[in-house]
C-alpha cells in the first residue's frame, strides 16, 4: 500500500513538473494579460474594442449552417474591427461548451454568439453568472432583458421563393421534400415551400420525407433516393450535408438547397436555395455590444433585413418564374406581404388562416401543421 | 530470417506506470511541436496555455477535476472488468442508461428534498448501468458470447433509447417543439465542494479508494484476482467463474451508470444523448493507461481531464480544432505505446524455419 501511494505521487509529481517548466517558458507574457482582458471595452466605445467569440457545433467547411455563421462573423469583424474567437465542434448539452465560454470570457470575450440551439440552458446559466458579457444565441427561446438574447431569420420566406423556382422547375408536379425533426421551425419552412410550388404549379403536392437528422448525408442521401423512387422530380431538404443534392443530380432530378448556395455541389440539379446572411446582424450586435446598448430580448428577421435571401436562380429558371420571385422580394422586403397571408387551408382542407389575415409571430413560431398540398404526416410526441 | 517480438516482461518494470507516463507525454510533447510548427502556431503559447487553463487557477483546478470525475469512473468500470480479463467496451451506453435511470427517478418524484432525490437518481443511474451490463455479463457467462460485442452494441441501444425518449414520452412540452428532454429536477443538483468542483469528485476518489481496497482486503476480491489469473485455478479451488462474470460486469456496469447520474446532477441540466460525452470511451484509454489499476485511475483521469480541458482552450489562439484533437491523440498514443513497453520488451528473434 505504501509503495502504490508513491507511486501515485510520483507520478503527479512527475507530471506536474514536466507540464509546469514548459509552462514557465512563455509565463510572463501571457499571465499578465488574461486579468486585464476583460475591461478593455469598458474603457473605449468603439467597436474594434470588442472581442466577439463564436461557438460552432461544427467546423466551416464549404458550406452549410456554420459556414454561413462563419461568413457572417468575418464579414462582421471586417466591418467593426472587432476581434473575433472561434471553437469549433462543441457538443450541445455537453461540459465542452461551457468551458468553451469561460475560455472565451477570460480571452476578453464582450458577446458570446452560440450558434446551436442545444446551448440553450447552458447559455441560460452562465449569463447569469457574467452579468457583464452579452449572450446571444441563435435558434433559442429563452432570454432576458439585459445579457441574453435569442436570434433566429425568418428563412420560411425565402423558403417560399424557392418554391416558387422549385413550382417551376418540377414537370411531373411530384416534389419531395427531405425534412430533418418535426418541429416547427422544420415545418414552417415545409409549408412556406409548398405555398411556393404550388403558386407557380397548383396541381403539385410536396412529398414530406423524415431523417429525424440535422447532418447525415448517408440518411439524407437514402431519404433523397426514396422520394425520388417514388416520382420525385425537384427535391428540397433543410440539413446540414449536400447528399440530397448529390442523389437529385445522379438521378437527373432538380434540386433546391438550404443555409447556402450549394450550386456548386450539383451543378446541374441545382435550382435555388434559401440562404442566411448572418453578417449584417453580426455587425450591428457587435456594435450595440460596444456602444453598451445591448439588452437581450429576441431577434426574428425576415428579408427586409437581409438576414435571409434566395441565393443564385439556375440558368433555365423562366422569365415569368424570375419575375414572380423578384415581385414577392420586393413585397416581403417592403413589408407588404407574407408567405402565411390567408386564405391558407391545412392538409384536410380545413380553413386555418382566414382570408387576408397575416399570422402573428406567435403563431407562426408554433406552427404545427401542414398545409394543403403537402403529402405527409408530423409524428406527435 | 530475423523478426520483432514483443514478449511480455516477467514484471512489469519498476515505477513502469510513471515511466510512461513520462516518456509518453515527451513524446507528444515534441510530435505536437513540430505538428504546431508545421500548422503555424506558436508553440510555446499553445503548452503555456494548455497549462493555464487546465491547472492555471484555483477555478480551472476545480473544472479539470470536474471533468475527470467521469473519465475516472468509465476507467474504473473498465479496470474492474479487466480483473477477470474482460472487456466492458460499453461504458459510454451505460452511462447513458444509467442518467436514463436517474433522469426517471427525478419524473417520478420531483418534489423530493434534493440531498434525498439526488441520492435516489444516483442509486438508479448505478443499477440502471448495472442492468445495462448484466445482458452481456449473462450472455458471456452462460453461452460464452463475446462481451465485447454486445457492451458494445448496447452503446447505440442506448443512445437510440434517448432519442425515443426526447421525442415522444419524456418531450419537454415548454421546449416549443424542439427535442428535448424535460429539465430534472431543479434542486437535484451535486453540491459545490470548492470553486467549480462539485461533490462528485469526493465520491469518485471514496468509490476509487473503496475499490481498491476491496480487490486487496475482501475474500471476493481474491477470489477475482485468482478467478482473472487463472480460471482453472479458480474453478479447482471452487470459485464459480459463471457468477463472478455476471457479477463483475454488473459491478463494472453500476459504476460507469453511476457516472451517469453525476453527470446529470453535476455538470447537465437534462438528460440528453450528449451526456456520456465520449467519457466511456476514454475511460478505456484511461484504464489502459493505468494498467487497469484501480489505483492509477484517479491520476490518469485527472491527467486526462487537464489534457481534455487544456486540448479545447488552445482553439481560442486559433489552433483549429483538428490540430487539437490530434495533439490531444499525440498524448495518448504516446502515453500508451510507453505503457506497452513497460510491460512487454521488443526482442530481436531468429523466425524457425519450418519446412
Amino acid at each position: 500500500m505504501k509503495r502504490r501511494l508513491l507511486l501515485l505521487l510520483s507520478m503527479l509529481l512527475a507530471f506536474t513538473l514536466v507540464a509546469a517548466a514548459c509552462g514557465d517558458d512563455a509565463e510572463t507574457d501571457a499571465g499578465s494579460d488574461d486579468s486585464s482582458d476583460s475591461d478593455d471595452s469598458a474603457d473605449s466605445s468603439g467597436a474594434s474594442a470588442v472581442t466577439a467569440a463564436f461557438i460552432y457545433i461544427g467546423e466551416p467547411g464549404d458550406a452549410g449552417w456554420t459556414w454561413a455563421h462563419d461568413q457572417g462573423r468575418q464579414a462582421a469583424e471586417a466591418a467593426t474591427g472587432a476581434t473575433t474567437i472561434t471553437f469549433e465542434n462543441i457538443p450541445e448539452g455537453s461540459p465542452e461548451f461551457d468551458q468553451a465560454v469561460r475560455d472565451a470570457i477570460a480571452d476578453g470575450a464582450d458577446v458570446i454568439f452560440a450558434t446551436s440551439f442545444g446551448y440553450i440552458d447552458a447559455m441560460e446559466a452562465l449569463s447569469g453568472e457574467f452579468p457583464d458579457v452579452a449572450f446571444d444565441h441563435a435558434t433559442g427561446y429563452k432570454s432576458n432583458d439585459t445579457n441574453f438574447g435569442n436570434y433566429f431569420g425568418r428563412i420560411y420566406q425565402a423558403r417560399y421563393l424557392t418554391g416558387l423556382a422549385a413550382g417551376g422547375a418540377s414537370a411531373s408536379g411530384n416534389v419531395g421534400y427531405v425534412a430533418a425533426f418535426p418541429i416547427p421551425e422544420v415545418i414552417r419552412g415545409i409549408n412556406a415551400f409548398t405555398l411556393g410550388v404550388r403558386a407557380a404549379n397548383p396541381d403539385a403536392t410536396v412529398t414530406v420525407n423524415w431523417t429525424s437528422t440535422w447532418f447525415d448525408p448517408a440518411v439524407e442521401g437514402d431519404s433523397a433516393q426514396a422520394l425520388l423512387d417514388a416520382g420525385a422530380d425537384v427535391i428540397a431538404m433543410h440539413q446540414d450535408s449536400t447528399a440530397a443534392g448529390e442523389a437529385a443530380e445522379a438521378a437527373g432530378a432538380r434540386w433546391v438547397s438550404y443555409n447556402s448556395d450549394m450550386s456548386a455541389f450539383a451543378p446541374t440539379a441545382y435550382v435555388a436555395s434559401a440562404i442566411w446572411d448572418w453578417g449584417p446582424y453580426y455587425t450591428s450586435t457587435i456594435e450595440k455590444v460596444a456602444a453598451g446598448n445591448y439588452s437581450g430580448g429576441a431577434y426574428w428577421g425576415g428579408m427586409d433585413d437581409g438576414i435571409v435571401q434566395i441565393g443564385s436562380l439556375a440558368a433555365d429558371v423562366s422569365d415569368e418564374t424570375r419575375a414572380v420571385i423578384d415581385a414577392r422580394t420586393d413585397e416581403m422586403i417592403a413589408g407588404t406581404w407574407d408567405p402565411f397571408t390567408g386564405p391558407i387551408n391545412d392538409q384536410d382542407g380545413n380553413e386555418v388562416i382566414a382570408d387576408g389575415v397575416v399570422p402573428n409571430d406567435g403563431d407562426l413560431l408554433g406552427m404545427f401543421y401542414f398545409v394543403e398540398g403537402v403529402i405527409g404526416e408530423i409524428p406527435e410526441g | 530470417m530475423r523478426r520483432l517480438v514483443l514478449t511480455r516482461r516477467e514484471s512489469p518494470t519498476r515505477g513502469g506506470q510513471p515511466i510512461a507516463f513520462l516518456f509518453g507525454l515527451a513524446f507528444a510533447l515534441i510530435g505536437g511541436a513540430i505538428l504546431l510548427t508545421i500548422s503555424g502556431d506558436p508553440v510555446f503559447d499553445v503548452y503555456e496555455r494548455m497549462w493555464e487553463r487546465s491547472f492555471g487557477s484555483l477555478d480551472t483546478i476545480s473544472a479539470t477535476f470536474n471533468r475527470a470525475v467521469p473519465l475516472a469512473l468509465a476507467g474504473l468500470a473498465v479496470s474492474i472488468a479487466a480483473t477477470m480479463g474482460l472487456w466492458n467496451i460499453g461504458a459510454e451506453g451505460q452511462i447513458l442508461f444509467g442518467a436514463t435511470a436517474a433522469t426517471f427517478v427525478g419524473r417520478i418524484f420531483p418534489d423530493l428534498p434534493g440531498p434525498i432525490l439526488i441520492i435516489a437518481m444516483l442509486l438508479a443511474a448505478a443499477l440502471g448501468g448495472a442492468l445495462w451490463a448484466l445482458g452481456p455479463g449473462l450472455a458471456r457467462a452462460e453461452i460464452g458470447v463475446s462481451e465485447i460485442i454486445t457492451t458494445l452494441m448496447l452503446n447505440e441501444v442506448a443512445i437510440r433509447l434517448i432519442v425515443y425518449l426526447q421525442t415522444t414520452k419524456w418531450k419537454d412540452p415548454d421546449g416549443f417543439g424542439f427535442p428535448q428532454i424535460t429539465a430534472r429536477p431543479e434542486q437535484a443538483r451535486l453540491g459545490i465542494i470548492w470553486e467549480r468542483a462539485h461533490l462528485g469528485v469526493l465520491i469518485a476518489l471514496a468509490l476509487i479508494a473503496a475499490f481498491g481496497w476491496f480487490m486487496n482486503r475482501s475474500v471476493w476480491g481474491y477470489e477475482l484476482k485468482i478467478a482473472g489469473s487463472s480460471p482453472k485455478t479458480a474453478t479447482y479451488a471452487g470459485i464459480s467463474m459463471r457468477r463472478k462474470v455476471v457479477g463483475v460486469m454488473a459491478l463494472s456496469g453500476a459504476v460507469a451508470g453511476f457516472a451517469g447520474g453525476i453527470e446529470l446532477g453535476g455538470s447537465a441540466v437534462r438528460l440528453s444523448e450528449n451526456i456520456s460525452n465520449g467519457f466511456g470511451f476514454a475511460g478505456i484509454i484511461v484504464a489502459a493507461l493505468a494498467l487497469m489499476r484501480p489505483s492509477g485511475v484517479a491520476v490518469v483521469a485527472l491527467a486526462f481531464s487537464a489534457l481534455q480541458v487544456g486540448g479545447l482552450s488552445i482553439q481560442t489562439l486559433g489552433v483549429s480544432s483538428a490540430v487539437s484533437t490530434i495533439l490531444q491523440a499525440l498524448i495518448l498514443f504516446g502515453a500508451i505505446g510507453a505503457a506497452v513497453l513497460s510491460t512487454y520488451q521488443i526482442r530481436l528473434v531468429d523466425r524457425k524455419v519450418t519446412t
